[in-house]
């Protein structure tokens, strides 16, 4: 039961420390809306991919080979762990637009003539199907189609190995494929207008690929969808198809577009968990000195109600009923700041993710287990207080407290270091030291709030850092041109004699296979000439790999993944050509932050296929002044060339989607460290200053101006401040390491980026907060009735 | 020089040449919520250089409000009050922070000494402001507490407490010395050496002391004794012969 005049004392009671409260609750809300937000935006974009993946049956593994009869899917079929399986033609393109100078790249796929349920189905925007088997008739990837303002009716023309087609739009697709489509060598960041993904009826692109009765790339569901069941099923598979060159297999763990959307679902997952634990921890942290100082405040009201009758236990629920009022107001408006970010950050995914049904649901239950997060953390924010207000005996509270301890504290014991203080100095150590549990609270405060900004900043300039590592540092070309099948050297004559091009390099990359003992990894083996300069794969440390004559360079992440160190030697077997096995020498290690790659000599690798000197993307550098129209003429006229990128619009499309996300992202960790920094900071600066009023007066009466009292009472903030942002900037580097170490991933390599510039500005923005606390506190020194203080006995 | 003077008998209390405060027909209204309280109404007062003056009157009546007003702690609703040929009712609170600082040195019923400072910091904090200040340790000497130098107020008695209070009140080398009921949370016989103490700064170092009391027993210790009733100063009478504090009966 709940007593009415209580309840009204209760109310005024928090009234009075509403700035403080204020405060406190945004730092609850905080912790309660990441939650109740992130965990929705988990359900939601969870739900949304599951729904999407089951509707059109996305398929669970990809097979890639040169070419396999069509009845061959069905001994397939009849492999354990293989629900289903579709075989089709996946082809590149080159497609013409009007708009556009240069021609794009792209990736055709066949579909059946009619419209049903598929594997890797699609699922239609705009448009009708197609009218027949072999019709020249295409269905384009939704996004591209309006990127390019093209629609059904439309005409578009599209290179298919050497053959140009005119072909009539008839409607437009999305796919669970292409969540997060990332054109080859287009960088980390999606590119809809730059990459042609479009739908081809079955026999029209088997008949133009040279692939009658054929298909080149089996797409499959499985009963047992674990990564290593499915790495099973596959190595049957690829048994049962060896003599039709198998080039890939890829499980859907690795499937680009869904490891993507996997990594961001648990980065949600993860973020949810971990900041409400920060938030409402310091919370309730701030909140336990609160309560305890209140009722200490208040002890003369205790002990009077005590003497009125009211029950210990009476007590104890009025003043838990604070803890559970800020816990209640927390809890509200973090649901409503957590609906908001759900909001929020769905838009922003559904920039990211070409996928429908990214729409924000009310989740009650989260809402609900938010708030009961709130209450709870303000419970035992609360529960301190609360007994210690219980604990009074009504006698004992009417008498004033005993007297503050004196008695020397730690730094003291140091006399070279202690004489040398000032008393102000003195009186602020021994304050620090005689309120240890408050002195580590606005510590940790201040630590978590640095460490906060120092690992966002982190985040940021490592992400730049990567842009720059990948698209500034190590490259160097404008063009790149990539080849069907691998050329000898002639085609880079060719290149280097095309107009506006300055500069040609060959390079070769191959998908091989390498073993060592047990170990295996499937990955690209870049063959570079002995000197270039247009690509340039760089260590860690920025310098230069030179390629061997012989053998291969690993990076470090696959040396792991195959056990091997520098004069080891793995099984090196090309998947492409001759595919002849060999002993390759491993002549050196290099840390790089991007894929798996391994690097050697391009007449080595070429010897492995069986050639002299051959490349399969020519990169070119050309004069300034952009591309011509006639080089690009000339490159159409070479059908050999399948897909052209440019480097500056890669890095220009990554900049744009990057630095909006990342400028949004920092923009509110820099809000939410300035609400626990400076909600902590008030509530502790405040509390300290109403236990010592009489300090204040004292002082005041005694000549000192309130600035200067106020620099005495703001020295305690400082100093604790001080080595909380000293302690934040190492834990701030602490976690950004995690960081790095959570995304040592196989596709990249995290670093963490610190730089001194960031630690400053890290601790400059916390200097600025606990400035701007201060600034309140010497407003209430200015405005503290001194006088009358000093003429109450405590 | 008028510590010679007096010493040697030559110029007797109060020195009428001497005007250290001059409290011209102030009045002092507080607001209390919706009701304005008079709490001093139309006083005026001298005090000499080097007087031991008491202030006797029930609580309530106004002698605190009066003490504050000399102090420069606030500023009375009408009426001047000067010093050094100054008005400092019109101070600005910068000024009034200065005159606090250089000129005045205040005594309290409760001490009010800074818990995290020992005896010998408390005194310190006082001198830290002042450009000519007493050597703490001196201040400390003057009050016999040279021996606790380095203990904590909650380490220290009662009278132990005020007599720190004093040091840290004298040691800025104040023209005035103001006490606000200094032994009214005493025991008698603290009461009698605090207040001896007092006597002693006035009578042989010659400091200007300014003392509250609703004690009218402790009246008779003073040079002058100021009676106070219902917000107005009933009546001045000078003491030609100041009981010793020995000989004062509580």
């Amino acid at each position: 039961m709940v007593n009415r005049v209580l309840a009204r004392k209760l109310v005024r009671d928090l009234l009075q420390r509403k700035g403080a409260l204020i405060a406190l609750v945004a730092i609850v809300a905080v912790g309660v809306g990441v939650f109740a937000g992130m965990s929705a935006v988990y359900k939601d974009l969870d739900g949304a991919r599951e729904r999407y993946y089951s509707r059109h049956h996305f398929a669970d593994f990809t097979v890639d080979l040169k070419r396999a009869p069509e009845w061959t899917v069905e001994i397939v079929e009849r492999l354990p762990n293989v629900r289903a399986v579709r075989g089709r033609i996946q082809q590149s393109v080159l497609v013409d637009l009007e708009t556009r100078v240069q021609p794009l790249p792209g990736m055709a796929l066949s579909l059946p003539n009619e419209r049903r349920s598929i594997i890797n189905g699609v699922m239609m925007r705009s448009g009708t199907w197609f009218s027949d088997d072999e019709a020249d008739e295409v269905i384009l990837d939704y996004q591209f189609a309006q990127a390019n303002h093209l629609e059904p009716g439309d005409r578009i023309k599209v290179l298919l190995l050497d053959k140009q087609h005119d072909l009539l739009i008839v409607g437009t697709a999305m796919s669970p494929e292409f969540v997060y489509l990332i054109p080859p060598g287009g960088g980390l960041s999606p590119d809809p207008a730059g990459y042609a993904v479009m739908y081809l009826p079955r026999k029209f692109l088997q008949h133009s690929s040279d692939l009658n009765g054929s298909y080149n790339q089996l797409v499959g569901l499985s009963y047992d969808t674990t990564r290593r069941a499915l790495e099973d099923t596959l190595v049957l598979i690829k048994e049962q198809l060896e003599p039709y060159g198998v080039t890939n297999t890829v499980p859907i763990q690795d499937q680009p577009s869904a490891s993507i959307l996997r990594d961001e679902l648990r980065n949600i997952k993860t973020t949810a968990r971990i900041f409400p634990v920060i938030f409402l921890g310091v919370a309730a942290l701030v909140l336990n000195i609160l309560m305890r100082r209140m009722v200490a405040q208040h002890r003369v009201i205790v002990g009077t109600l005590r003497a009125l009758g009211y029950s210990s236990w009476a007590i104890t629920r009025h003043y838990l009923g604070h803890g559970l009022i800020v816990g209640a107001i927390g809890g509200i408006s973090g649901a409503a700041f957590g609906w908001w970010l759900q909001g929020a950050m769905l838009g922003l995914y559904r920039q990211f993710f070409a996928m429908p049904g990214i729409e924000r649901h009310f989740h009650i239950g989260i809402f609900a287990v938010g708030c009961a997060i709130a209450l709870f953390f303000a419970l035992i924010g609360a529960i301190r207080g609360s007994r210690n207000a219980a604990k009074l005996e009504p006698a004992e509270a009417m008498r004033p407290p005993p007297p503050e301890k004196g008695g020397r504290v730690l730094p003291e014991r140091i006399p070279f270091f202690w004489n040398r203080l000032s008393f102000q100095w003195k009186m602020i150590f021994r304050a620090v030291f005689r309120n240890p549990f408050r002195s580590s609270v606005s510590m940790i405060a201040s630590a978590v709030a640095t460490a906060l900004l120092v690992a966002s900043f982190s985040m940021y300039d490592s992400t730049y850092f990567m842009i720059d590592y990948h698209f500034e540092k190590s490259s160097h070309q404008d063009l790149t041109l990539s080849l069907r099948d691998p050329e000898g050297m002639r085609s880079l004559s060719e290149a280097r004699g095309l107009p506006s091009v300055s500069y040609a390099e060959a390079q070769l990359d191959v998908m091989c296979d390498m073993r060592n003992g047990p170990y295996h990894k499937r990955t690209v083996v870049t063959a570079l000439p002995r000197n270039t300069v247009l690509y340039t794969p760089l260590d860690r440390n920025g310098t230069k790999v030179v390629m061997p004559a012989g053998g291969v360079i690993l990076t470090r992440k696959l040396s792991e993944i195959l056990n091997v160190d520098v004069g080891g030697r793995i099984k090196l077997r090309p998947l492409i050509a001759r595919r002849e096995e060999v002993m390759a020498p491993v002549v050196g290690i290099v840390d790089t932050y991007f894929g798996l790659s391994a690097y050697c000599g391009i007449h080595y690798l070429s010897t492995l296929l069986g050639e002299y000197r051959v490349a399969n993307s020519l990169l070119a550098a050309t004069y300034p002044g952009a591309f011509t129209r006639s080089l690009m003429e000339q490159i159409r006229r070479r059908p050999k060339i399948i897909s052209i990128t440019e480097r500056l619009r890669a890095l220009k499309q990554m900049d744009e989607t990057m630095g909006n996300f990342m400028g949004t992202f920092f923009f509110v960790m820099v809000l939410f460290a300035g609400i626990i920094a400076f909600g902590s900071m008030l509530n502790t600066a405040l509390v300290s200053l109403s236990e010592r009023e009489r300090e204040v007066g004292t002082f005041r009466v005694l000549g000192y101006s309130s600035g200067q009292v106020t620099r005495i009472f703001s020295g305690e903030s400082f100093l604790l401040n001080g080595m909380g942002i000293v302690l934040g900037l190492g834990l701030g580097i602490g976690i950004a390491h995690l960081l790095s170490l959570a995304f040592n991933t196989e596709l990249y390599r995290f670093p963490a980026v610190i730089l001194p510039s960031r630690l400053a500005a890290s601790a400059a923005l916390m200097a600025v907060f606990v400035g701007f606390a201060q600034l309140i506190v010497y407003r209430m020194i200015r405005g503290l009735q001194w006088l009358e203080v000093l003429k109450v006995k405590e | 020089m008028p510590v010679l003077l007096k010493a040697a008998g030559i110029i007797v209390n109060p020195s009428t040449n001497n005007v250290v405060v001059s409290v011209q027909s102030v009045s002092k209204i507080y607001r209390m919520g919706e009701v304005d309280v008079p709490a001093l109404r139309d006083s005026s007062i001298d005090i000499y250089t080097g007087e031991f003056l008491i202030i006797v009157g029930p609580s309530g009546s106004g002698k605190s409000t009066l003490l504050n007003l000399i102090g420069g702690m606030d500023r009375p609703t009408s009426g001047r009050i000067i010093f050094d040929g100054k008005d400092m009712s019109r101070a600005s609170d910068s000024d009034l922070t200065l005159f606090r600082r250089l000129q005045v040195g205040f005594i309290f019923q409760f001490y009010n000494l800074v818990p995290t400072l020992t005896a010998l910091e408390n005194v310190q904090v006082a001198v830290e402001l002042v450009p000519d200040p007493m050597d703490p340790m001196e201040a400390l000497s003057m009050v016999q507490l040279e021996d606790r130098a380095d203990h904590f107020p909650s380490q220290l008695s009662g009278g132990q407490q005020q007599r720190v209070s004093i040091a840290r009140a004298l040691a800025g080398n104040p023209s005035l010395l103001l006490c606000d009921e200094p032994t009214g949370a005493l025991d008698i016989e603290t009461s009698r050496q605090v207040l001896g103490l007092l006597v002693n700064l006035s009578r042989n170092l010659g400091k200007t002391v300014v003392l509250i009391t609703h004690n009218g027993a402790i009246a008779k210790a003073g040079d002058r004794v100021a009676r106070i009733r219902d917000g107005t100063i009933a009546s001045i009478e000078r003491n030609e012969s100041p009981t010793p504090v020995e000989e004062i009966r509580w």
